[in-house]
């Protein structure tokens, strides 16, 4: 029942899948491609993880993000409004690419992720779980949650010895949220997911 | 379509779904379980591998002659280019973040570039360089190459917070843009970059 023949993604070597324990890992034999992995915890976990995830994303949305404070004047910036003045300088693409990256795709995975694993621990079906499992794998590898963080670390040490800068509520709401959003997402165990998915549809 | 290796699930006329990894004949045209389009090798992947890294080879000149942002300071305005920013960062001696983003803004594009360009080479002249090899360097550029969008990122945090009237501002530059789209285009690239292809060689030599 809970064997997956599945044949490799990157060298097309049919394996065979076991159900996985918590801690373990797939990988393919041959060229080594990492199939899918299960934490202890698994569903249950990624739903705690993107829950919070998404508490702190609407935090890291509302209070100061970063504040600037040079010659006696003082300037702040919000994460909406990275979007806002990219817009007004004459980049709208660029805005709605990063706030697209940033913000909007990483929180309609943990939406997705919401949506999917609710009803599956409950057993129940939902009309939805298919389309949203296929948009989920769609969306996983458009976020850049991390990578923002890494930008803001830059571009603190950048401006250090320009002026005072300090960190706002929301700096750390979205360290935080980037630390439970990178969880949420690697809790789930695609094989498992599927499976599971495919029970309560059947 | 014949010719797959024989360990292959090619060969057997199965495909793997690239979204559920649900096995099941390349005939249904659609996976059984999620409804995702079937295919036993990803369609036209060379070309359209081809076709986008030479975009983003275009795409990279303007990304690197062009300012990335302008600061307006009392009244002067300065432009400022990627590697302006790496040897301004060096000047400054500020060596770790200068090379963070000389890694993620030079290094990461032009290897990935060239990496995809090669692999794509090796395939269609069927290079006898190990299976493996070429798969790992495939993995290496799939994962890595989100990173180079650190610098677009930087200039978007400078931007939304340094706003001081006309004491001090930077705004962006065309660069940004440019260099947003190598970093999708390649990102492209990659996704649509089928390394199975590089297995179906397996009867050409041995491993």
């Amino acid at each position: 029942m809970d064997q997956e023949r599945i044949a490799c993604l990157h060298c097309d070597l049919p394996i065979t899948i076991g159900e996985l324990r918590g801690g373990e890992r797939a990988a393919c034999p041959r060229c080594g491609h990492l199939v899918t992995s299960r934490t202890t915890g698994g569903l249950e976990r990624s739903l705690a993880f993107a829950l919070a995830a998404l508490v702190l994303l609407a935090l890291a949305n509302t209070f100061p993000f970063l504040a600037f404070k040079a010659s006696g004047l003082e300037s702040v910036m919000t994460l909406p409004k990275t979007a806002v003045d990219l817009n007004s300088a004459g980049y709208a693409p660029l805005a709605v690419l990063v706030l697209g990256l940033i913000v909007a795709i990483p929180a309609l995975i943990l939406g997705i992720i919401v949506a999917l694993v609710v009803p599956l621990l409950g057993r129940r079906r939902a009309p939805w779980l298919v389309p949203a499992g296929r948009a989920l794998f769609l969306l996983d590898s458009w976020s850049m949650v991390e990578v923002f963080v890494i930008g803001v670390i830059v571009s603190l040490v950048k401006i250090a010895e320009m002026a005072t800068v300090i960190l706002g509520i929301s700096f750390w709401s979205y360290v935080g949220f980037g630390v439970c959003f990178v969880a949420a997402l690697s809790s789930l165990d695609r094989l498992e997911l599927w499976r599971e998915i495919e029970r309560c549809t059947a | 379509m014949t010719g797959f290796p024989a360990t292959s699930a090619a060969a057997r006329g199965l495909a793997c779904c690239h979204v559920c990894y649900k096995r099941a004949p390349e005939a249904l045209h659609r996976c059984p379980r999620c409804g995702a389009p079937l295919h036993l090798r990803k369609p036209e992947s060379l070309q359209r591998t081809t076709a986008l890294l030479i975009t983003a080879a275009l795409l990279y000149i303007p990304a690197n002659v062009l300012p990335i942002m302008t600061t307006e300071q009392l009244g002067r305005s300065i432009d400022s280019t990627i590697l302006g920013g790496v040897v301004l960062l060096v000047h400054h001696g500020s060596y770790p973040i200068a090379a963070v983003i000389f890694i993620a803004s030079v290094l990461v594009p032009l290897g990935k570039l060239m990496a995809l360009s090669w692999l794509c080479w090796s395939v269609a002249r069927r290079h006898p360089t190990s299976h493996r090899e070429r798969t790992k360097l495939y993995r290496v550029t799939e994962v890595v190459g989100k990173w180079s969008m650190v610098d677009v990122f930087v200039v978007t945090i400078l931007v939304a917070l340094i706003h001081l009237g006309g004491l001090l501002r930077i705004t962006p530059g065309s660069a940004a843009l440019a260099f947003a789209g190598v970093v999708i285009v390649t990102m492209l690239a990659a996704e649509s970059f089928d390394p199975r292809l590089i297995w179906d060689q397996l009867g050409d030599s041995d491993e």
